[in-house]
């Protein structure tokens, strides 16, 4: 059942992901070995899939969606310790968004799909967020990332808002903070404050993940 | 002749209207099993083979397949969590409300733009467009200068300002407004300077949001209704109100209204997927957007340029498609990954230029490089190859089958630095600024890669 937990995700059949993690709670099968086994292994082809072109976004769409559906399924009766064991696995929480007055939220989306297959919990705020929003939503959610995209050169000034706004609230050290997009470059980068930056989604979830393990 | 705007009021009526879902439904439920369904049912392929094909049966499959996917599919409003949908004929007789020409600019700048068929022996309009590369403001007027004193360009765009007299422009804040007012007041001046004061300006890329572009419009000082103004389709078949609210303002006021489409090439589909959304975002930008005339820019996701093997495919797709179904008039704009002055990047833009030109585009609007990513990184060196190059593929009346066994060849110098392009120089590092004038290296440059292309077999004029 396991292996077709995976094809199924794989797949990015999220009836079908349900339907099996059904029958895995059914038949008493470990939540984490199915997690282990099943879903986090399906999660790294899917991620490899669209780095190669194999895969685009409404495919990791889906496939986020059949892991989402199958490890709630697996999670909702089992013990509080595989919950927690699960949850500890987490690489950490991510509050994500196109920042104020940009509507360009495609390699948002990729980046947020790419964080959430590689283990990390994610919060997808969409595109246009305002910079008080997306930071009253990290304080919510205890966030460990702040990720904020940006296509425009135009609007990218609200990209070191936010940072403006953690600093001025004795809140910047709480957050690591990431930056990316079209319009994002080095220079950019210094002049935000920023703690790291990515030209594309592929590093920024490396990037994600080395911050995170420094911050640890 | 009818003519746009095509029932303006129905179309907001439907976006307040129209059946609700969420915006990952639309994307997941919607568009994508739809455009997998086009793409199987009408059999497109992508051949890396045939980058600018011959297959006249693919076009009009593609045409085809754009349609059929635009019916079943419509157009996601963002801001009302609503889809726009039409019945085939509707969007028949908004087709019907596409003009034959369009005039763009004034007095002795005015320049006619027509639609192109594949191969046609008519020559394409050319622009000339650093798109949104960011300028100090000391820069702006001597480099939009440079872009309209070049003889071949018929119109501009201008770059970017990130502050005005030591002021930040954010957008969606009042800088923005006042950052945009100045823009278009510099542009303006700008072209008076250099002697083409009627020329058109697609302003201004400082306004962001409709409030900043609706500041502009004022034909003593920024925009005059011979200019050239744009709204965007959101990637993929979207809009919002600020879109509308700026179509509803420039067609209140007689601009040349246009639509601006950039979907991206590994985004939501490879370049089969891509190039139909492209075209079936033309049927959106006539009976959604409202606009009369495209501009086009198919991009890779990883490096935004138009110039890989699978985007210049897809550009030679949509206008293939377009030019054999459609009077759409339909503008070319590249990306190039490489930066100024580098042998790349001049091979990026003539294959970009050639492709567009015999694949049917009306105009050739080029061209932004460097990935539009780094400040002062664009000169008009780049588009005056993409278009000198282009003029010659249609002067000699070359056919796709030529062009497709050049930009083969220019894959070949240019496609394995493609991932890590060279960022080559700044416009004020490869030309003169007082002057306007691109430097003797890059001069020399030109030079050598226009005679690296007449061995290819490109006939220039000059």
């Amino acid at each position: 059942m396991i292996d077709q937990l995976q094809k199924s995700i794989i797949e990015y059949d999220v009836e079908s992901a349900k339907k099996i993690a059904e029958k895995m709670v059914k038949a008493g099968i470990d939540p984490i070995k199915a997690v282990n086994e099943g879903i986090a292994p399906a999660a790294k082809i899917v991620g490899d899939k669209f780095e190669k072109g194999e895969y685009f976004l409404p495919e990791v769409l889906l496939a986020s969606e059949a892991m989402k559906a199958a490890v709630d399924i697996l999670l909702a009766k089992s013990e509080a310790r595989a919950r927690q064991e699960i949850e500890s696995k987490r690489l950490g929480k991510v509050v994500i968004a196109t920042v104020k007055g940009d509507i360009h939220d495609i390699g948002k989306t990729i980046l947020a799909l790419l964080l959430e297959v590689n283990n990390f919990e994610v919060y997808d705020l969409g595109r246009d967020v305002d910079s008080m929003a997306i930071i009253q939503k990290a304080n919510e959610v205890n966030a460990d990332i702040i990720a904020l995209s940006a296509l425009m050169s135009t609007t990218r000034g609200a990209q070191k808002e936010v940072i403006d706004l953690l600093e001025g609230m004795g809140k910047r050290d709480r957050f690591i903070v990431m930056i990316g997009g079209g319009s994002v470059d080095d220079e950019w980068f210094r002049k935000t404050r920023a703690d790291g930056w990515a030209e594309n989604a592929a590093e920024a979830v490396e990037l994600a993940k080395k911050l995170v393990a420094e911050r640890r | 002749m009818p003519a746009p705007p095509w029932r303006i009021n129905e179309v907001l009526e439907r976006a307040e209207t129209g059946p609700i879902c969420t915006e990952k439904e639309f994307d997941t439920k919607i568009l994508f099993p739809n455009l997998k369904r086009v793409i199987k049912e009408y059999d497109i392929r992508f051949d890396p083979d045939q980058i600018v094909f011959s297959d006249d049966s693919l076009a009009d499959d593609l045409w085809k397949a754009a349609w059929d996917f635009y019916l079943s599919v419509g157009t996601y409003c963002t801001s009302t969590y609503r889809r726009i949908t039409f019945t085939e004929k509707e969007i028949r007789e908004a087709m019907s409300c596409l003009v034959e020409e369009v005039y763009v600019g004034e007095g002795k700048d005015r320049r006619r733009w027509a639609p192109r068929k594949v191969e046609d022996t008519k020559l394409p309009g050319c622009g000339f467009t650093p798109v949104g590369v960011r300028c100090d403001e000391d820069l702006f007027i001597p480099y939009v200068m440079a872009y309209v004193m070049e003889p071949l360009a018929d119109a501009v765009s201008t770059p970017v300002l990130e502050d005005i007299e030591g002021l930040e422009i954010k957008t969606g804040a009042p800088s923005e407004i006042r950052g945009a007012v100045v823009h278009a007041m510099l542009a303006r001046q700008a072209a008076r300077r250099a002697g083409r004061p009627g020329i058109a300006i697609t302003l201004t890329g400082t306004a962001l949001l409709a409030a900043a572009q609706i500041a502009t419009s004022n034909p003593e000082w920024g925009c005059k209704t011979t200019d050239i103004r744009w709204t965007p389709i959101l990637s993929e078949l979207k809009v919002g109100n600020d879109e509308l609210d700026k179509m509803i303002h420039f067609h209140q006021n007689g601009y040349v209204a246009g639509c601006l489409v950039g979907p991206i090439v590994g985004g939501y589909a490879g370049p089969e997927g891509t190039a139909i959304i492209a075209i079936a975002s033309h049927i959106q930008g006539l009976v959604v957007n409202q606009g009369y005339i495209t501009c086009n820019f198919p991009f890779e996701i990883k490096n935004f340029s138009t110039t890989t093997k699978e985007c210049l495919w897809t550009v030679s797709a949509i206008y293939q498609a377009l030019a054999r179904n459609t009077r759409f008039i339909t503008l070319s704009n590249g990306f190039a990954a490489a930066g100024p002055c580098t042998d790349m990047v001049l091979y990026e833009t003539a294959a970009h230029g050639i492709t567009s030109a015999v694949s049917g585009a009306s105009v050739l609007w080029e061209s932004a490089v460097a990935s539009n990513k780094y400040k002062e990184r664009a000169t008009p060196m780049e588009a005056r190859m993409a278009c000198e190059t282009g003029l010659a593929a249609v002067k000699t009346h070359l056919k796709r089958e030529d062009v497709n066994e050049i930009v083969k060849e220019l894959l070949k110098r240019y496609e394995h630095r493609i991932g890590s392009p060279p960022l080559g120089k700044t416009f004020r590092e490869c030309y003169d600024v007082e002057k306007k004038k691109p430097t003797q290296e890059y001069v020399e440059l030109y030079e050598r890669i226009k005679k690296e292309l007449q061995d290819l077999g490109i006939e220039y004029e000059y």
